[in-house]
């Protein structure tokens, strides 16, 4: 029997609302609020990664007909092809580190380096207000590739805050912001698919099988999924000014709400 | 004219051209106007749940 838990769609839809619409705070916001509700790791984790990747590619499919990006497999490829693809590719090696860290109960000082990614992401979300004044359009390739390098070694780090670094650093990088979002949701769903990959490969390559709980993944599934077609609709009609200021408020109050989970 | 088309070409290469674009050229219920291709879409993207959903219902 397929089992729906109404508060679960809620929080799927209101974070992957968020997630699609501003890049990030999918796994950082609704993860620990799960847990809260009393889920366990492995009905967690391995499922939000399932869902993140199905829905990273149906906000970027909608992204992409809303035309908020231009998305080209067929050679040669465009730049925004080109810049999501870069980030794809570290978020794809972090992932995999991540998995195999958490896996091996690899012991990493977690407070430690989530009050880093913290204090990062709340940095990065004050100096994109105050750049807000300015108007930067020249795009940074290598600044980009360097914030990539960070989200990512964050995210092997098992840190998180892998979409609000990604995402600010587009925007540092002089993409438009509708633009960074639609990049954002379609690399995180090739991570993501990396990610589920890893997941069920590191223990079939260790013969230590586990058991994934799958209880959530329906109602996970439907909330994320109705946000991820509605956000780049909401993305198109907005005026970029408004997701210029909404993306890194977002971000601050995730970088606050990160703090207060580990400090109070 | 050649020139302006090659010019063309690389604006529209550029990142973001097209969200820019739509920004600057279109009021907010223009943009909320959906092309029938885009309708069907959203179709096609609510059958696929309801198949996910089904197949969710028989194997889990």
């Amino acid at each position: 029997m397929l089992e729906l838990i109404p508060l679960v769609i809620v929080l799927a839809f209101l974070f992957e609302t968020m997630d699609s619409c501003a890049g990030m705070g999918f796994g950082t916001g609704l993860t620990p609020l799960l847990f809260i509700l009393g889920y366990e790791p492995l009905q967690v984790v391995p499922i939000l990664l399932i869902s993140e990747a199905i829905t990273g590619f149906t906000a970027g499919f909608f992204h992409q007909e809303f035309e908020n990006a231009k998305f080209k497999l067929k050679k040669p490829i465009n730049k925004e092809t080109r810049v999501m693809l870069n980030i794809a590719i570290f978020g794809c090696l972090a992932i995999i580190i991540s998995v195999f860290l958490t896996y091996y109960a690899i012991k990493v000082d977690k407070t430690i380096i989530q009050t880093y990614v913290a204090i990062l992401v709340l940095a990065m979300g004050l100096i994109a207000i105050i750049k807000l004044k300015y108007k930067s359009t020249t795009y940074k390739p290598k600044l980009l590739t360097f914030f990539s390098a960070i989200a990512g070694f964050n995210k092997g780090i098992g840190a998180g805050g892998y979409g609000p670094v990604v995402m600010l650093g587009q925007i540092f990088s002089g993409i438009y912001e509708k633009t960074a979002t639609a990049i954002v949701s379609v690399a995180e769903g090739i991570v993501s698919v990396a990610g589920v990959a890893a997941f069920v490969l590191v223990p079939v390559i260790s013969s230590q099988p586990i058991e994934i709980d799958f209880i959530l993944l329906p109602s996970i599934f439907t909330g994320g999924f109705i946000a991820a077609m509605i956000s780049p609709f909401m993305v198109r009609v907005l005026p970029n000014k408004i997701w210029k200021i909404v993306i890194p408020t977002y971000a601050l109050a995730i970088g606050i709400y990160v703090l207060i989970k580990l400090y109070i | 004219m050649e020139n302006e088309n090659f010019q063309n070409e690389i604006a529209i290469d550029e990142i973001g051209y097209m969200a820019r674009f739509i920004d600057t050229e279109f009021t907010i219920f223009e943009r909320m106007k959906l092309k029938k291709s885009t309708i069907f879409r959203i179709f096609g993207a609510l059958i696929i749940y309801s198949l996910t959903m089904i197949s969710f219902a028989i194997f889990l």
